[in-house]
């Protein structure tokens, strides 16, 4: 447990120091804010209809921007040798890597769902509270399946690249549930109408790393 | 059993189903009644059916046996796994082709988010990473790490994956023949569907046998050409 804090320490304290992917995929959220608000003809549809969709996509993307580099660091000078050897397990390791990749992500999905907010005029619907959760359930599943496939994709040649071939079949209930308890929640249904969505994003979100802390040691061994 | 038995067996399968696929075909062009509402695009139903649920076994059977890869570390169990996985990837392309040419006739759309088609794309995608993550890295025990990691969270989570997709939309028929009260298919019919099934699993084990022993040569290949290098 306490290797896990210590891993979670290191990584946050690092991205606070150089700032690196907060500040890309801070302006990535921005910008996809931007592109996503001259993409929608607002006498077709009204852009609080498709709301919900594109935050999840931008999330989607923004957090396979920043979490492809997760090991990308580390790699370079072989650092990511040193924490292997160190007497944390590995499945410490993974489970410190996922909490800090999910302080950054879930940063960057409030920062997504405010910039939504703003561009497209939203009100904050039924329930904050349940909103922010949806949120943080969504984004914890995919972070943990994202930081195991980093680590595959970081050994593979093709590099970050392959992310989001190993990750996106795998993030359909995810975007499913998490956009459809968004959308109503943005839309001012209430909460019990998206209670079973928040349940089965909480089951899918502990299945991902339950098996992300169970396999990864097969993915970093030699 | 040794490489050479599985070669045998493999080419006697593959052979018992290739000639097993012709007697599927003539029953359904000349053998089978005619569905009533449906007409002819109906005969599709057995290759269709069949071609899914042997894609899903061969899945199935990659997921478990890179289970115990990683398990056991025995190389067999990753040739096994790749060999499941190509088979699968076939029977899955058969499906999803097969689907969109009846749906464009009997729905009137080539695609529909259809829970069943939509769990078949998204398998087949699973494992094309399965591959791909295989074919791209440096050394050849990790790609195997890698991909048997890939199928088996890929497996961990179709229940969910499916659980969504249904919730999300379903349009497909209903089953015909798992059903509780007995299947509903008339006799003909019921037969000739199971016999095409019976035919794909032994043409999928004939394939998968073969596949299996081809990788099992090429790791012997390795073997001596490191050996005479020496």
């Amino acid at each position: 447990m306490r290797q896990v804090g210590v891993i979670v320490w290191k990584d946050l304290l690092l991205e606070l120091r150089t700032r690196e992917r907060f500040a890309a995929m801070g302006s990535f959220a921005v910008l996809a804010g931007v592109l996503f608000n001259f993409s929608i003809d607002a006498s077709l549809v009204r852009p609080q209809d498709v709301a919900a969709g594109l935050i999840w996509m931008t999330i989607v993307f923004d957090g396979l921007l920043g979490l492809g580099r997760t090991f990308h660091l580390e790699g370079e000078d072989g650092a990511f040798q040193g924490v292997l050897m160190s007497p944390a397990p590995k499945d410490a390791i993974f489970l410190g890597k996922a909490i800090s990749n999910f302080v950054l992500l879930y940063a960057v999905a409030l920062l997504v769902l405010g910039v939504f907010m703003l561009f497209f005029g939203l009100e904050i619907g039924s329930s904050p509270l349940a909103l922010l959760l949806a949120l943080g359930l969504g984004v914890l599943g995919f972070v943990a399946l994202a930081t195991l496939f980093a680590a595959v994709s970081s050994g593979t040649r093709m590099g970050e690249t392959m992310l989001p071939i190993l990750v996106f079949p795998l993030l359909v209930p995810m975007v499913i549930y998490g956009a459809g308890a968004t959308g109503r929640l943005l839309a001012g249904r209430p909460v019990a109408e998206v209670a079973g969505n928040l349940r089965v994003l909480a089951a899918f979100a502990l299945v991902a790393l339950a098996a992300g802390a169970g396999l990864f040691r097969f993915v970093v061994e030699d | 059993m040794s490489i050479t038995g599985v070669r045998r067996v493999g080419t006697f399968l593959a052979v018992v189903g290739l000639l097993g696929l012709g007697v599927v075909y003539w029953l359904s062009f000349f053998w089978v009644s005619t569905e009533a509402s449906q007409g002819i695009v109906q005969r599709i139903f057995y290759v269709h059916p069949p071609a899914a649920w042997t894609a899903f076994f061969a899945f199935g059977i990659a997921a478990l046996t890179s289970g115990m890869y990683l398990w056991l570390r025995d190389e067999r169990l990753d040739w096994a796994a790749l060999s499941a996985a190509e088979g699968g990837m076939v029977f899955g392309t058969i499906m999803l082709i097969t689907g969109p040419l009846w749906g464009r006739i009997a729905w009137g759309t080539y695609w529909t988010w259809e829970p069943r088609l939509t769990l078949t794309l998204l398998l087949w995608f699973i494992f094309l990473g399965y591959f791909m993550v295989r074919r791209s890295t440096e050394n050849p025990e990790q790609g195997k790490r890698f991909s048997a990691v890939v199928a088996i969270v890929g497996a961990l989570l179709i229940p969910f994956i499916h659980l969504s997709v249904v919730w999300f939309r379903s349009l497909h028929p209903e089953p015909v023949v798992v059903r509780p009260d007995g299947p509903l298919l008339p006799g003909d019919m019921l037969t000739l569907l199971l016999t095409s099934l019976a035919v794909f699993l032994v043409l999928f084990l004939g394939l998968f046998m073969l596949r299996y022993t081809l990788e099992g040569i090429r790791a012997d290949l390795q073997v001596r050409a490191r050996r005479a290098a020496a």
